[in-house]
C-alpha cells in the first residue's frame, strides 16, 4: 500500500522540497547569534512551562514571568538584526514621486533621526535600568534592572547599527528610499 | 498638544522613518514639548509594553509556519488537498484554496502562506496550463485566508492592543474564514464555467488514502490548535508552543526533512521577524497612552459622529478608512497604530470588540493584495517572476469574493460571534 493509484499524472508529491540550500552561516553577525541564544532561551522556557502544566500538572512559577522577559530581551537586541538588514518596517510609497536630490535629502533625514532616536532612548534606558535596580522581580528574586538593562543595551546596538547603516548611506549617495524609484517599485 | 503629535508623527511615517521609532519619537517630542513627565517614561513603557504573555504566542507562530513549510509538511498538505478537490472542474483553482484553509490552522499569517504553500500552487498550476494571472489571483486571495482562521498573528496583537480575549477572536474568526473559502470556491467553479477549465484528476479513493495517511501527522495540526484553543484547554501561547514543538518534531525526528542548517535559518527569521513586529508593539504602547491621554480618540469619535451617528453609515465609513489604510500601511503597523483610535468610537456606537477585530484585520488582509503597499503582491510577483503591476491586476478580481466575506462580516455580527457566544459568554 506504498503506490499512489494510476490515474493522470500529477507530478511527484513534492516532499523534501527544502529551500535552505545556500545558507550560509558567516552572514550573521555576533547580535543575531546572541538573540538566537535568547530565543531558544524562550522557546525552552515557554516548552517548559507547557510541559510542567500539561505532563506534570505543576507548572514551575517562574517560567511565565522568565518567558515575558526574555521575550523583551529577544525584541530588543533581534531589533539590531533588523536595523543592520535595514528590514524595519517603513512607509516607502511616496519616495516614487520625489526627483532623487530630495529623496536623498530626505532619506538622510530619516537616518539621523533614527540615530537621535535611538541614542536618546538608550540613554533613558540606561537610567531607568539604574533606578530599577532596587526593584525586584515577582516571583525570581532578581533586580528587574537586568531587564531594562538589556533593553538599553538593545537600544545602544541599534544606535551602533545606524550609525553604520548612515555611513553607508552617505558614502553611496544612495539608500534603499532614493532607490525606491529606480528600482520601479509600488508602479 | 495633540494635534502636533499627530502631524509630527504624520510626517515621519511619511518620509519614510521606520514605524516603531515615528511612534516611539513622536511621543518623545510630545514628552519633551509637554515636560510635565519625565523622558524616561517613553522608554519604560516601550519596554513594558512587550511585557505581555499573550504576545509570547507571537514567535511561535510565525516559526510553526516557517518550520512547515521548511520541511516539506506544507507540500504533503497540498497533495492531500489535490486528492480531495483536485477531480473538479477548475481543480487546481480548488486545491489552492483548500490547501490555503488546512495551512491557515497551522500558520498565522498569509505572508507564510503566499511563500511557502504559494510557491507549491503556483507552479503545479503553470505546469498544468492555467494562466499564470487566475493562478496568482487565487493564491493571492486564498493566502488571505491565512490570518482569518486561527491562530492568526494579526488577531493577537488585535486582542493585546484592544485589551479583548484572543480566544473568542480566535474563535470568531473560524466561520468567516470558511465563507471567505466557499466564495472563492463559488468563483473558481464560475472561472471553470466560463473559460471551460477541465478536472486536473479523476477522484481515486485510493489516492486520496494515500495522500492522508502521508499528511495524517500535519494534518492533526489544526485539529488539535482549533480544537485546543476554542474549547479552552489550551491558550494561544500554549497552542503556538505546542505547534512548534509538533512542526520540529516531524521535520527533524519523523520526516527527517530539516536540517540543522535549516533550522538555524528558520530561527534566525523567526527572531528578526518577532523584533521587528513587537518593536512596532513597543513603539505603539506609549504611542497608544499618549493618544489616549490627549483625548485624541475622544476628538475622533466626536468628529465621525458629528456627520452621523447610524451604526451603518458609521461602519460604512470606518470600512473604507481601513481599505484606504490598508493600502499604504503594513497589516501590524495599522492595528496598532488604529485600534486605540477606533476602538472608543466603535464602543460608542455599541459594535463589539471581538465583531470589530474580525473587520479590522479582514479590511487589511484586503490591504494585503491592494497597491501601493501589499505585502502579498510582493512575495507573489517574486514567486511568480512577474511584474508588480501584472500581479496586482491578476489579483484584483478575486477582491470580489473578499468584499462579499467583508459586507456579510460587518452586517451580519451574529455569524461572527454566534462561535464565541456559544462557547465562551
Amino acid at each position: 500500500m506504498t503506490q499512489p493509484a494510476p490515474g493522470p499524472d500529477l507530478g511527484q508529491p513534492m516532499i523534501g522540497t527544502s529551500d535552505d540550500i545556500g545558507v550560509s552561516l558567516s552572514d550573521y553577525g555576533i547580535e543575531d547569534w546572541i538573540a538566537f541564544a535568547l530565543f531558544w532561551g524562550l522557546a525552552v522556557v515557554v516548552f517548559l512551562q507547557f510541559f510542567t502544566r500539561y505532563v506534570l500538572n505543576d507548572s514551575l512559577a517562574w517560567t511565565e514571568e522568565i518567558a515575558r522577559y526574555l521575550l523583551i530581551c529577544v525584541t530588543f537586541i533581534g531589533a539590531g538584526m533588523a536595523a543592520r538588514k535595514n528590514t524595519h518596517i517603513h512607509v516607502e510609497f511616496f519616495y516614487v514621486y520625489l526627483a532623487p536630490r530630495v529623496a536623498f535629502a530626505l532619506s538622510t533625514l530619516v537616518d539621523v533621526i533614527r540615530i537621535l532616536f535611538f541614542g536618546y532612548a538608550a540613554w533613558l534606558g540606561w537610567k531607568v535600568a539604574n533606578i530599577m535596580q532596587f526593584q525586584r522581580m515577582v516571583v525570581v528574586d532578581w533586580p528587574m534592572s537586568i531587564v531594562f538593562g538589556i533593553g538599553a543595551a538593545g537600544f545602544a546596538i541599534l544606535t551602533l547599527r545606524s550609525i553604520q547603516i548612515a555611513l553607508r548611506h552617505w558614502r553611496d549617495g544612495e539608500s534603499a528610499l532614493t532607490r525606491v524609484r529606480v528600482e520601479g517599485r509600488h508602479q | 498638544m495633540s494635534a502636533i503629535l499627530a502631524m509630527v508623527f504624520l510626517v515621519m511615517l511619511v518620509i519614510g522613518v521606520p514605524v516603531a521609532i515615528a511612534l516611539g519619537g513622536s511621543s518623545l517630542l510630545l514628552v519633551m514639548a509637554e515636560d510635565v513627565q519625565p523622558h524616561l517614561v517613553v522608554v519604560h513603557r516601550m519596554i513594558s509594553g512587550v511585557d505581555s504573555f499573550p504576545l509570547l504566542a507571537i514567535p511561535f507562530f510565525i516559526m510553526a509556519g516557517s518550520l512547515m513549510n521548511s520541511s516539506g509538511i506544507t507540500a504533503r498538505i497540498y497533495d492531500f488537498a489535490l486528492a480531495l478537490v483536485g477531480w473538479l472542474k477548475g481543480g487546481l483553482g480548488h486545491v489552492n484554496v483548500v490547501g490555503s484553509v488546512i495551512f491557515a490552522g497551522m500558520s498565522g499569517t498569509a505572508v507564510a502562506d503566499a511563500g511557502g504553500l504559494g510557491n507549491i500552487e503556483i507552479k503545479a498550476m503553470r505546469d498544468h496550463g492555467y494562466d499564470v494571472d487566475f493562478a496568482v489571483g487565487i493564491t493571492g486571495a486564498s493566502s488571505t485566508i491565512g490570518p482569518i482562521i486561527p491562530p492568526s498573528l494579526p488577531m493577537v496583537i488585535y486582542g493585546v492592543m484592544a485589551n479583548a480575549s484572543i480566544g473568542q477572536l480566535f474563535a470568531a474568526g473560524l466561520i468567516p474564514g470558511l465563507l471567505m473559502a466557499a466564495t472563492m470556491m463559488v468563483m473558481v467553479s464560475w472561472y471553470a464555467h466560463v473559460r471551460g477549465f477541465h478536472r486536473d484528476a479523476t477522484f481515486a479513493l485510493s489516492r486520496l488514502w494515500y495522500t492522508s495517511k502521508r499528511a495524517f501527522l500535519p494534518l492533526m495540526t489544526p485539529v488539535l490548535l482549533i480544537g485546543g484553543m476554542t474549547s479552552g484547554i489550551f491558550t494561544p501561547t500554549e497552542a503556538a508552543i505546542a505547534a512548534t514543538a509538533y512542526a520540529l518534531f516531524l521535520g527533524m525526528v519523523v520526516y527527517r526533512t530539516l536540517t540543522w542548517r535549516g533550522l538555524i535559518k528558520v530561527s534566525m527569521e523567526t527572531t528578526e521577524t518577532t523584533a521587528i513586529i513587537l518593536l512596532i508593539v513597543a513603539g505603539a504602547s506609549i504611542f497608544g497612552y499618549l493618544i489616549t491621554i490627549t483625548k485624541i480618540t475622544d476628538n475622533v469619535a466626536e468628529l465621525v459622529l458629528s456627520i452621523t451617528s447610524e451604526p451603518w453609515a458609521v461602519l460604512l465609513m470606518v470600512n473604507i478608512f481601513l481599505l484606504i489604510v490598508g493600502c499604504f500601511m503594513e497589516t501590524i503597523a495599522a492595528i496598532t497604530i488604529l485600534v486605540p483610535v477606533l476602538l472608543p468610537l466603535m464602543e460608542r456606537i455599541g459594535v463589539d470588540p471581538v465583531h470589530f477585530g474580525l473587520i479590522m484585520v479582514l479590511n487589511l488582509m484586503i490591504g494585503l493584495l491592494t497597491p501601493p503597499v501589499g505585502m502579498v503582491l510582493y512575495i507573489l510577483a517574486r514567486v511568480a517572476n512577474i511584474s508588480f503591476e501584472r500581479t496586482t491586476r491578476a489579483c484584483a478580481p478575486f477582491l470580489i469574493p473578499l468584499l462579499v466575506t467583508l459586507g456579510a462580516v460587518t452586517y451580519w455580527p451574529e455569524m461572527v460571534l454566534w462561535l464565541p457566544t456559544m462557547i465562551y459568554r
